[in-house]
């Protein structure tokens, strides 16, 4: 099967800072696949290229077999997207805001089953800004995936979640995953993506310095004779939290 | 079409569930209507005019007559020399000269018509416009009845009824003028740059939704809350206030349409120019105040400083406030005020090409 997302030597500068310095990469269906990196590393200006939302300098991009650059409108068709600190239109139920977005692929969809799809069927009345962080991670999901996307992108989707939350929404985009939705994510959680992913890019200064499976980055790194300074702990502190607090999810 | 619809529908619900957005756009504009028309806030009495008959014959008699019988006017017979020297102690609003070749009678090829000359206090300008409508409009039932030989006398009553100047009848077209304004500029500016701020505008964008079509949706959403707020201030003037519209709903409703589309471009201009919130009160406030108080909403308009009446005459909210006023209070059809249409719709032009280089979508 080709790539799902094929990147080529794609540039894009902001004045005098470089953002993104060509970088190449591609993306296998039905792989969750992430980018890593510290802030100001290049993810969100590469993946809001990729999602047709902003224009590149140079090279080249296609998703889901159509040019980035040529057809915009055409990739947002076939992609699902969560954007890093968006919001919803105000005052409208959680059922209301999946409407709203299926109306912008001028699309009918269940909106209920798909509330259910990602464990919001309770809430499907309630109002949007009324719900939890987790929640709203959630129904942000739920309004990417109105138009069965080939391609999901999520920015961040778990900044400023509770671990419990954090777990819940691992075990939806697994979920997603499973139902044959590539995936490709940034987060600048190693744990998330040493957890989820089946590829990794890690960008630095707008290069990607490394693109493999996260246990082969781990193991290269021993290869070259790496040791953690001190003994690794057998458990963290996340841990005890999980333990003392459970794995369920909270909902208020 | 479809996609237009459907996103109106929800546009629409979410704004009805705005209390706050609720409460600007019908409770402060019925407290306004209501305040300032119980208290006559803006009364002005009556107007009192002095007329200086030099004419003596029967038509400027009949002229004399009518106005004598006008309820709103205090009219006194003087000299011009008297009377002028009355106007600068201002103690009259206007003189009347009648001029010496007064007559009424269909005008012959070739003759002067016959000219009022008009004075009036600068100090009592709201005074003074209320006179000279008046005035106009006796002239014009005048020479109406005698263009088609009509009996004068049938005609001077109708005249006295139909000049019944309250001043909740002057206040109501500006009333609703001022409120298009708010509401468009407004409910606009704010709600898109929170949008924008928020980043509902960018998640927005990233479908693919056809700008227009949500444009569109936007745009139908004002236009629906504007006619609801047309029709309950309409309906309170009528009900609480006993207010006649003399020209009829339909050319109202139509002239206040095209007000809203006019401000909602501007309140779209605003919205792309702005980038946070807090930018949105102090610009819409440093559009909509001087039009609040220089456009005639609560006053005439000739209550601005002679030296900028040249620009405040030709104020959007001028230019609304005198159509509307023109068709509820004069009885004025849609071509009799086609000069403030052409004129709003200059204005429209305008702001939908101020609008169309400010706002752009994909910068969000």
């Amino acid at each position: 099967m080709p790539p799902i997302v094929q990147v080529n030597d794609l540039r894009k500068r902001y004045g005098d800072i470089e953002a993104v310095r060509g970088i190449s990469f591609f993306v296998e269906p039905g792989e969750v696949f992430g980018l890593l990196g510290p802030n100001g590393a290049g993810k969100t200006t590469t993946v809001e290229i990729l999602e047709g939302l902003r224009r590149a300098d140079g090279g080249s991009a296609t998703v889901a077999g159509v040019d980035v650059f040529r057809d915009p409108s055409g990739v947002k068709r076939r992609i699902g997207v969560q954007l890093q600190a968006s919001a919803f239109p105000d005052h409208l139920t959680a059922r209301e805001t999946v409407r709203f977005f299926a109306a912008c692929y001028d699309l009918v969809v269940d909106e209920l089953a798909l509330l259910r799809s990602v464990d919001l069927g309770e809430r499907a009345n309630q109002p949007q800004d009324k719900l939890s962080g987790g929640q709203r991670q959630r129904l942000s999901i739920a309004t990417a995936l109105v138009n069965q996307p080939q391609v999901l992108f999520l920015d961040e989707p778990t900044t400023g979640l509770d671990p419990q939350a954090r777990r819940n929404l691992w075990d939806l985009i697994r979920d997603i995953q499973g139902r044959g939705t590539t995936v490709f994510l940034t987060t600048h959680y190693l744990d998330e993506a040493e957890i989820l992913c089946d590829r990794v890019a890690i960008m630095e200064q707008g290069n990607i310095v490394a693109l493999n499976p996260p246990r082969k980055l781990i193991d290269d790194l021993l290869a070259r004779g790496f040791t953690k300074p001190v003994l690794q702990q057998k458990a963290n502190l996340e841990d005890v939290f999980l333990d003392l607090t459970g794995h369920e999810l909270r909902e208020p | 079409m479809r996609q237009t619809v459907r996103l109106f529908g929800l546009l629409l619900r979410g704004y009805v569930r705005d209390r706050t957005a609720l409460f600007f756009s019908l409770v402060v504009p019925l407290m306004l209507m209501v305040i300032f028309g119980y208290l006559n806030l803006g009364d002005f009495g009556r107007v009192s005019v002095a007329i200086d008959d030099q004419a003596k014959n029967q038509s400027s008699k009949q002229l004399v007559d009518i106005l004598k019988g006008i309820n709103t006017l205090v009219v006194t017979e003087q000299t011009t020399d008297d009377a002028l020297n009355h106007l600068k102690r201002t103690e009259l609003d206007m003189l009347v000269v009648i001029p010496s070749d007064f007559v009424i009678a269909p005008a012959r090829p070739g003759q002067a018509v016959p000219q009022l000359i008009v004075y009036g206090d600068d100090a009592r300008p709201q005074q003074v416009a209320v006179g000279r409508q008046i005035i106009a409009q006796v002239i014009d039932r005048l020479s109406f009845a005698v263009t088609q030989t009509a009996p004068v006398i049938a005609v001077k009553d109708e005249t006295v009824q139909g000049v019944r100047l309250r001043y909740v009848d002057f206040l109501v077209p500006g009333i609703l003028g001022v409120n298009i304004m708010q509401l468009a500029i407004f409910s606009v500016a704010f709600a898109l740059v929170a949008d924008k701020q928020r980043g509902v505008l960018r998640r927005i964008m990233a479908t693919p939704v056809r700008v227009t079509n949500l444009l569109a949706a936007h745009v139908m959403t004002r236009l629906v809350i504007a006619a609801g707020q047309v029709a309950v201030l309409l309906l309170v003037a009528l009900v609480l206030f006993n207010v006649t519209i003399v020209g009829g709903l339909i050319p109202l409703v139509v002239v206040a349409l095209i007000g809203t589309i006019l401000f909602l471009t501007i309140g779209f201009a605003l919205a792309g120019w702005a980038t946070s919130e807090n930018q949105v009160p102090a610009i819409a406030q440093l559009i909509t105040l001087p039009q609040f108080f220089f456009s005639g909403v609560f006053f005439s308009k000739n209550a601005a400083p002679e030296l900028i009446r040249p620009v405040t005459n030709i104020l959007p909210l001028t230019l609304l406030n005198d159509a509307l006023r023109e068709i509820s209070v004069q009885g004025a059809t849609i071509w009799d005020v086609r000069t403030q249409i052409l004129g709003l719709l200059i204005w429209t032009l305008a702001g939908f090409i101020l609008a169309v280089r400010l706002f752009r979508f994909e910068k969000f």
